[in-house]
């Protein structure tokens, strides 16, 4: 599964779905996960209007984006936070590697976070021989199988405990076991043993406070803490559009991350870091280090549309809810951010060219519109972003993805819907000739001389199609309904 | 020649965030028509705020509860000394290690509870730094505020150091006092506020550590303490 990418989406989808084991696991995931965000959301008795001030607070700052992240920087330096800006994933591991070599640092550890994900940091610093350990119970079981997260909150979620407990007599050297209890308290002896010898914590950004300088992480196994606390120096790496106006924005933003995420109230622990330790004697790192990324994010801001993307507070519940998602996981959409937010991210992050499937991921449903605790208009970016590949791209991605029978039928559709004549006729000539595709009331699977039919060929190779009616509704409400007074 | 390519990249990216933003501008007048007509909200049904201490602290205790902590009540010192000296008992007899070590913030209050409760114990260390705070078996602290709606605890580093002790221990004791507690979330983050200052590093707990990450199974104690032990003081 390591070499998946987004361009063989299509590919990746079908192996997902003939690994009977992973729609298991996806199965209780996301019903799982889904049932608790309902119960969760439903404790309280504003829900929607949180989601409402949550999004108009989240529009405030991306249209002023410039003016808050000023704020935030200006109110951390004064703390005693240092800051690094990367255009690109590139940059920013290289301001992080030469941070790490100016120091010495031979020993890292870090805590989830999504974007360093996005920049393959764990590599770029492997590369530079430095030693990186994730610390995040799932991303350590992800890291010594050398594999990539399948879910943002539970990153592998796609390995029974068994695969998990053959992975830790393997290279950890227990006796084989399938005791949960047992394999986590193997990873925290480990674990400890890397945390008290670490030179940097590395971890990500939940929310940035524009008014303080604060940056808050969220967490539920204290290994986040564990990272920002014990090694000298802590880098914190923070997507651009994470920042928040006040602090007293966060009583939202805390209301809804964590029931979205998990279902929980509040996750185990909040950690609020406002700039470094005021005094010698005082706990904690000597140096804070915020590194800003860009890599793609001010290019959403463009267009209405496509600047919700940037709304988004990775809480997971869009994977979970997403008919797509639940049957394929995440591995298929070769990204680190998979369903539905995934197949809008991806393709504006990476470019068109290299991800033009992920767009079409999506029956359209609307399930994740529906559960985003921020409200981003998923359906609609999805189509904004196909009516982009068909209309703006480059003409190689035109090409492949508008197939000349596809073309055609449009065509046709378009001619046909626009002329009552032609309507009407087509209506005719269907009614006459389907018989000969129609089983048992529903034209199935196209077999023979009928596979010509190259639409009619693909709707029918996953699906039954209706056929149509033997008469119209208007021809209904003229002899019958009309007439009834 | 670093700075200058850190200062490079930050105008950069300010010019892009600016440029974007510009040429959205059209497109932006036209949305906010489309969403203007959106529904309004809900009307938002007014609960009371809880004024009464001892329901502040049956709402508390229920909450911590049902996140795997304990909460165990204490009226006046003599009760609470007793307590103390209770719970480092029974936890010497759970472990059945030959000796236990207690790590303790630089809290006047616990260091004078911890003498009169005369722990019958291998280490007491105070303050213990990050090379040596792995040693220890349990870690005492008073914490800053309690949230009842939650069952949170808010340890804020400017009042007390108990960074450290509060999390590498396996169990943590933490002393709150009834009077702490406020009833929500908001309420505790305005009291952070309120002081203009915020704190270098405040910290909410809920519960012991906690991960669901191998086959969504619920396992206590990953990284942090396994277990979460509140002594309230009405």
């Amino acid at each position: 599964m390591n070499h998946v990418t987004s361009e063989t989406f299509d590919q990746n989808a079908r192996a997902a779905l003939a690994d009977a084991q992973l729609r298991g696991a996806l199965r209780n995931a996301t019903s799982l996960f889904g049932e608790r965000r309902l119960a969760a959301a439903r404790s309280l008795d504003n829900w929607e209007q949180l989601r409402s001030q949550a999004r108009e607070i989240k529009d405030e700052v991306l249209l002023h984006l410039d003016k808050y992240l000023e704020e935030f920087v200006v109110k951390a330096e004064s703390r005693g936070a240092r800051f690094h800006w990367a255009q690109d994933a590139s940059e920013a591991n290289a301001i992080i590697c030469s941070l790490a070599q100016e120091r010495g640092a031979r020993r890292i550890v870090k805590s989830k976070s999504m974007t360093t994900e996005e920049t393959h940091l764990n590599t770029a610093l492997e590369n530079a021989g430095i030693k990186v350990v994730e610390t995040d119970l799932g991303e350590y079981i992800i890291q010594l199988a050398e594999e990539t997260p399948s879910h943002i909150i539970v990153p592998a979620i796609h390995k029974t405990k068994r695969q998990i407990a053959e992975l830790f007599t393997q290279e950890l050297g227990i006796p084989p076991t399938d005791d949960v209890a047992k394999l986590t308290s193997t990873a925290r002896a480990t674990l400890r043993d890397r945390f008290a010898e670490a030179d940097i914590g590395i971890s990500g950004v939940n929310f940035g406070i524009a008014e303080t300088g604060t940056i808050l992480i969220l967490e539920n196994e204290g290994n986040i803490r564990l990272t920002t606390s014990l090694p000298r120096v802590h880098i914190a790496v923070m997507g651009i559009e994470k920042v928040l106006p006040r602090f007293a924005d966060l009583d939202i933003f805390l209301k809804l991350l964590p029931r979205s995420g998990t279902g929980q109230r509040l996750t185990t622990y909040q950690s609020f870091i406002t700039g470094t330790k005021t005094n010698r004697e005082a706990e904690g790192p000597e140096e804070l280090h915020i590194v800003m990324l860009d890599n793609g994010r001010s290019r959403m801001l463009a267009h209405p549309i496509t600047r919700q993307s940037l709304a988004c507070i990775r809480c997971g519940a869009c994977l979970n809810a997403c008919p797509v998602y639940q049957q394929i996981g995440g591995h298929a959409y070769g990204s680190v951010y998979p369903g539905p937010i995934g197949a809008v991210i991806t393709p504006q992050l990476m470019g068109l060219e290299k991800t033009q499937q992920l767009p079409y991921a999506s029956s359209l449903c609307g399930a994740c519109r529906e559960v985003c605790p921020v409200k981003i208009d998923i359906p609609r970016l999805l189509l904004h972003l196909r009516s982009e590949i068909t209309e703006k791209s480059s003409p190689a991605v035109r090409q492949a993805r508008q197939r000349t029978g596809e073309r055609i039928a449009f065509k046709l559709w378009q001619m046909t819907m626009t002329r009552v004549w032609l309507y009407k006729l087509s209506a005719l000539v269907g009614r006459l000739f389907q018989g000969l595709v129609v089983k048992d009331g529903r034209i199935r699977k196209l077999t023979g001389p009928a596979k010509l039919v190259t639409p009619l060929t693909a709707w029918t190779s996953g699906r039954d199609l209706r056929p149509i009616e033997r008469r119209s509704f208007r021809e209904i409400w003229r002899s019958d309904l009309s007439n009834k007074n | 020649m670093e700075a200058t390519n850190r200062n490079s990249s930050r105008d950069a990216i300010i010019a892009s965030i600016r440029s974007h933003l510009s040429s959205s501008k059209i497109l932006d007048a036209r949305e906010h028509e489309i969403k203007h007509g959106a529904a309004p909200s809900e009307p938002v049904s007014y609960v009371p705020p809880i004024t009464d201490t001892s329901a502040l602290m049956d709402l508390f205790k229920q909450n911590l509860e049902a996140v795997n902590g304990r909460c165990l009540v204490v009226h006046g010192d003599a009760d609470l000394v007793q307590t103390l000296g209770n719970v480092v008992s029974d936890l010497r007899d759970d472990t059945k290690s030959p000796s236990l070590r207690i790590a303790i913030s630089d809290s006047p209050d616990i260091e004078r509870l911890v003498r009169m409760v005369g722990l019958d114990v291998d280490e007491i260390g105070v303050t213990p730094s990050a090379s040596d705070v792995f040693r220890f078996d349990v870690g005492v602290t008073c914490a800053q505020a309690g949230i009842a709606e939650t069952g949170t605890l808010v340890l804020d580093s400017s009042r007390e150091r108990h960074r450290l002790v509060s999390l590498v221990p396996p169990v943590h004791i933490a002393i709150l006092n009834a009077t702490q507690i406020v009833e929500t979330l908001g309420e505790a983050l305005s009291t952070l506020r309120l002081e203009k200052y915020v704190s270098p590093i405040v910290t909410l707990v809920t519960g012991p550590s906690r991960t669901a990450d191998i086959e969504l199974t619920l396992a206590i104690g990953v990284h942090g303490p396994q277990e979460l032990i509140v002594i309230l003081r009405a």
